[in-house]
């Protein structure tokens, strides 16, 4: 069973992250913000820290290093994914976060705000440990 | 039109060097590229020793973790999709490119054809298949089958340069590559392709290279100085290697007329089976000597005309000898007697990428004009009586050269080269 989870009154419940996703294996080439919003999403469950981590692992994962990362910016027509690089991607989620998403949830992901929006909700789907 | 192949394009990651001229050095002086290694950090282990690539650091599974030398740059999106031995294949055909003075649109023109060989990562493959189990099979790395199957360095290497003739690996263990060179020749001659790039490419890792250690196969000498002593009475198993070697093969006419450096003339190969036993060779060699005399019929040479034979000799009891006694029925028997030398005393086994490493030898010492010798050969083993093996590296320019290798299931495949007249 993982520690009890210490949610922000403002925020909305967050599922807890299992906590052997670690900021020494997947996230040790990130700027150490990122890890600590990691942490933070894991401690607390803090929404704000999971959009910190997807806007991160969008600009490491996205091949047209330069484009501008917007909430409205197309994974594909914008920041110049394929589509192994966004099964990529959304591995590196999946391992981090200790989530599966289907091909139909990645299909209904066309925008670096709708990959926030789904990742929250994913979470916050995610039963409690 | 009799259509003809020339080398024109070198390029080497191997445990005697990371370049040519590196590699040329080792040949000369016998400077071997065995040290010693602590596999997996287990000291209990018996095989102490291994040909290892310098200058790389390819320990980890992520591509993020890797370290390879200056002066090669590549993207996420390559990075990506390669093994280990991905990598030093990129780097080996890098040079090769260079050293061939192609420019990359040369390679996407349908004329240029790609042959491949590697057994693929058994360490990826078992990371990869380990996170899986872990996840219950619900998810998985989606560049893990690209990186890590055999196949896996003509996928990625195909798409990285947008090779669009003919693309295929071959997988027949320590003869891999050298059937990967042999029909590239067949494409040239026939006039499907008129460039072909062979890469043969493997890791020294755990995962690689100590199963041959189950099947007493690995040489336990500690010491790196003699633990690969091919054809040596002392020998007692290989010592595992790894690296990349790219070879560029061009229909000689093109090559000429667009002033391509020329290294050597690949004459014919041959190819013959033991149908005798999954792992070892035949006691007597008859595969292998089967596949000498018809890669000489296919070049139209002689067994007296062949100067050098680089052998495969991995430095196993049972291998070295059936060799041996090959080279006596097809050399001696006929009243020839070239020199003969395993390189494999310098560099170790590197399994699928040997053949295509040891052609790229014979075709440094044809165009040089030396012929490389036996390291650490110091008692001859008795099989050998009769056979001219060189102690040293000699200056002497061969004219032709036939390089041997061998697989498991008795594959047997043999090349001969030849200085090219420029």
């Amino acid at each position: 069973m993982s520690a009890p989870v210490s949610v922000p009154p403002s925020a909305p419940v967050v599922a807890p992250i299992s906590p052997h996703a670690a900021v020494e294996t997947l996230l040790r080439h990130f700027p150490e913000e990122v890890r600590v919003a990691y942490v933070r999403l894991r401690d607390t469950g803090d929404p704000a820290a999971a959009d910190t981590l997807v806007l991160a692992i969008v600009a490491d994962h996205m091949p047209r290093s330069e484009a501008a990362l917007t909430d409205s910016a197309e994974l594909i027509a914008d920041l110049g994914f394929d589509s192994v690089a966004i099964a990529e991607m959304v591995f590196f989620l999946e391992d981090l976060l200790q989530v599966n998403v289907s091909n139909a949830e990645i299909l209904r992901v066309r925008t670096v705000g709708d990959l926030r929006a789904f990742v929250r909700l994913k979470l916050a789907s995610v039963p409690r440990a | 039109m009799n259509r003809t192949a020339v080398v024109t394009g070198l390029g080497f990651i191997t445990s005697i060097g990371n370049d040519r001229a590196a590699v040329t050095r080792s040949l000369r002086t016998l400077t071997p590229g065995i040290a010693r290694i602590e596999f997996l950090g287990n000291p209990t282990l018996g095989v102490k020793v291994a040909g290892t690539i310098k200058e790389f650091a390819v320990d980890s599974p992520s591509w993020r973790d890797w370290r390879w030398p200056a002066g090669y740059e590549f993207a996420r999106e390559t990075l990506r999709s390669l093994s280990p031995h991905g990598l030093y294949a990129l780097c080996a055909t890098e040079q090769a490119i260079a050293d061939a003075g192609l420019a990359r649109e040369a390679l996407t023109d349908g004329g240029t054809g790609l042959y491949c060989a590697s057994a693929g990562s058994a360490f990826l493959l078992h990371h990869n298949l380990t996170q899986m189990h872990a996840a219950r099979f619900e998810r998985g790395n989606p560049m893990g089958v690209v990186a890590s199957i055999a196949g896996t360095l003509n996928f990625n290497l195909a798409a990285h340069y947008g090779i669009r003739g003919a693309v295929g690996g071959f997988a027949a263990a320590c003869a891999s590559s050298s059937h990967a060179l042999g029909c590239a020749l067949d494409d040239i001659r026939i006039g499907r392709q008129t460039r072909m790039l062979i890469v043969g490419a493997e890791e020294v890792n755990a995962e690689t290279t100590l199963p041959f250690a189950a099947m007493r196969a690995l040489s336990t000498n500690p010491d790196p100085a003699t633990a690969s002593r091919p054809f040596d009475q002392a020998r007692d198993g290989f010592v595992g290697a790894g690296g990349a070697v790219c070879l560029v093969l061009e229909e000689a006419e093109t090559a000429r007329h667009r002033g391509a450096p020329i290294y050597a003339e690949f004459s014919g190969w041959g190819q013959a089976a033991d149908g005798y036993n999954v792992a070892v060779s035949h006691p007597e060699g008859t595969g292998l000597a089967s596949a000498m005399r018809r890669a000489l019929s296919d070049a139209g040479v002689a067994p007296a005309e062949i100067d050098y034979v680089n052998a495969h000799a991995t430095s196993t009891p049972a291998g070295d000898r059936s060799e041996a006694l090959a080279l006596r029925t097809v050399f001696t028997a006929a009243g020839a007697r070239p020199r003969v030398s395993s390189t494999k005393g310098l560099t170790g086994h590197p399994l699928s990428m040997a053949g295509v490493m040891e052609a790229a030898f014979c075709a440094l010492a044809l165009r040089d004009g030396f012929i490389p010798g036996n390291a650490n050969l110091t008692q001859p083993d008795e099989a050998c009586a009769g056979l001219d093996l060189l102690r040293a590296t000699v200056d002497a320019a061969p004219r032709l050269v036939l390089n041997n290798s061998s697989g498991f299931g008795g594959s047997n495949v043999c090349h001969v080269f030849q200085r090219a007249e420029n």
